[in-house]
């Protein structure tokens, strides 16, 4: 995978993708998107791979769910990790999922030694399972689930550490949960070990008022704002170059405007790349 | 302090539950719910034309209540949708709404559905007449066969798109018996007299070619085997055998 800004895949963009081979450096898709056995978009993302490097990133698996396994979802998942032969795989540090009942969103998990143990425990299975290493990423969050002794990056490291993981470290992800529960980035980001990180991820949010008191929200809607981007040149300076996704999942803008966002991304790098070097 | 599993069924519980959570938390409720039924909202246009936008969600919500997604993936989260429609109207204005659901579900499905090559005819020449009877022919891995008591296609089809004139259509024009599958990349619709329906339901749950022809025969005393199966082929409803 390319140490340059990548575009994540939207139905939206496949036809002007396939007929214009617009100037991306790689794309990432959501697994469960694809998960189809035959269709228009299964048949589109066959013939994107075909001509640029394809990231896989999953937010149905429920990882951090206390219920077994989801056999149907792991077996789909590994099945299109076959088909697609992507160059990343990664999934949510969180969990959808318990009783066998979804929410099909990202949910926190308390920062336990428990709550550790088990996500490294799972993730090290789905390793096993797919014979390929996975990223696991930072969700972003508004309550905290249970009591917290843990900071969230002593989480994050330790089930990297524990489970042999890589670390797609969301950078708005960050912003957001600082802000949210008044933490330092910066400490979050020193934080992590430097060698653990393979990928960043980029996205705008919105800043919304609940009884009187501001609260960003992770809309993957906006474009990335200043604060973020200044996080951003920290990150890069702390993990040096990585592949990082331009992400936006809602009011879906034309391809243009997510290339715009990742030539920002690409001139940030090298800016610090050259710096560094 | 409480176990990781308890943490999550309470969490849970909340988020899935009728009341309306304030604050934070309901941030992730608002999320739960407008995941599951933008799902809907994708599966179900004609219904959700039907009944409009509001009643669309509010019933998408009663359903999640009683019917939460069961998989990672949320194009399944539909799944029950039409059986739970067709109950609650039950014989009311709405009556026809569960087979109109039902189309779009199974639409979804062939547009979902593996690929298959046509059938190699050069095959099937070699194969000796006195072994037809017992060949079991495959059905295309989109196809999907529908009934209805209402013209639910002339229905689906002027309500699928969302820019299409308002059109007034008599439910009692008339039932539909159907093959769907996709074709190219698009659904085609082959309309089925009786036996021909009673044919392909045979051939789709693994009958062999003699017992699928009688079947036809009882519910259809003109039918006409050798023209069934040159329409199906043709048509690459029929892909193997």
């Amino acid at each position: 995978m390319p140490a340059s800004a990548g575009i994540g895949l939207r139905a939206q963009h496949h036809a002007q993708v396939l007929l214009s081979s617009p100037r991306v450096a790689w794309f990432e898709a959501h697994s469960e998107n694809y998960f189809a056995d035959g269709g228009a978009h299964v048949q589109a993302l066959e013939r994107i791979r075909a001509r640029y490097p394809l990231s896989l990133h999953g937010v149905g698996l429920s990882l951090g769910s206390t219920d077994p396994w989801n056999r149907a979802h792991l077996e789909n998942l590994k099945r299109t990790v076959d088909r697609f032969e992507p160059a990343l795989v990664s999934e949510h540090l969180s969990w959808s999922s318990v009783g066998g009942r979804y929410a099909n969103d990202l949910l926190p998990l308390p920062y336990t030694p428990e709550a550790l143990r088990h996500a490294a425990a799972r993730i090290a299975e789905v390793q096993d399972y797919l014979g390929r290493q996975i990223l696991i990423e930072n969700v972003s969050s508004y309550v905290r689930l249970g009591a917290s002794p843990l900071t969230e990056w002593q989480f994050v490291a330790g089930v990297a550490a524990e489970s042999g993981c890589g670390i797609l470290l969301d950078i708005n992800n960050i912003y957001v949960a600082a802000h949210n529960f008044r933490f330092d980035c910066l400490e979050y980001l020193a934080g992590i070990p430097r060698g653990a990180v393979q990928e960043m991820h980029l996205a705008g949010h919105s800043r919304i008022e609940l009884h009187g008191e501001p609260v960003l929200v992770d809309t993957h809607g906006a474009p990335v704002c200043e604060a973020v981007w200044a996080l951003y040149g920290a990150a890069l300076e702390r993990f040096g170059p990585v592949p990082t996704l331009i992400e936006w999942d809602t009011d879906i803008p034309a391809l243009a405007v997510l290339q715009a966002e990742a030539d920002k991304a690409d001139a940030l790098r090298e800016r610090h790349h050259a710096v560094a070097a | 302090m409480p176990s990781l599993r308890s943490l999550q069924r309470d969490f849970l519980d909340a988020l899935l539950g009728a009341g309306q959570i304030e604050g934070r938390l309901g941030l992730y409720q608002s999320n739960v719910r407008a995941n599951f039924s933008d799902s809907l909202r994708s599966t179900y246009p004609a219904v959700r034309r039907l009944v409009g936008e509001d009643y669309f969600r509010q019933t998408a919500l009663m359903f999640q209540r009683s019917h939460p997604s069961r998989s990672g993936d949320l194009a399944h989260a539909g799944r029950g949708f039409p059986e739970y429609l067709a109950a609650l109207h039950g014989e009311d204005q709405y009556r026809y709404l569960g087979d109109i659901a039902r189309l779009e579900w199974l639409c979804q499905e062939a547009l979902l559905a593996a690929e298959h090559a046509p059938l190699d005819l050069e095959r099937l020449r070699a194969v000796a007449p006195s072994d037809y009877d017992a060949l079991r022919f495959e059905l295309h891995p989109t196809l999907r066969l529908y009934q209805s008591a209402y013209p639910a296609l002339l229905i689906w089809e002027a309500n699928a798109a969302n820019d299409s004139e308002p059109q007034l259509i008599d439910l009692r024009t008339g039932g539909d018996r159907l093959a769907l599958m996709r074709r190219a990349g698009r659904l085609t619709f082959l309309s089925l007299r009786c036996g021909e329906f009673a044919f392909l339901e045979a051939l789709q749950r693994g009958a062999p070619f003699g017992e699928a022809i009688a079947g036809a025969g009882a519910c259809e005393r003109q039918f006409d085997a050798g023209a069934a199966l040159r329409r199906f082929i043709g048509a690459e409803a029929i892909v193997d055998f």
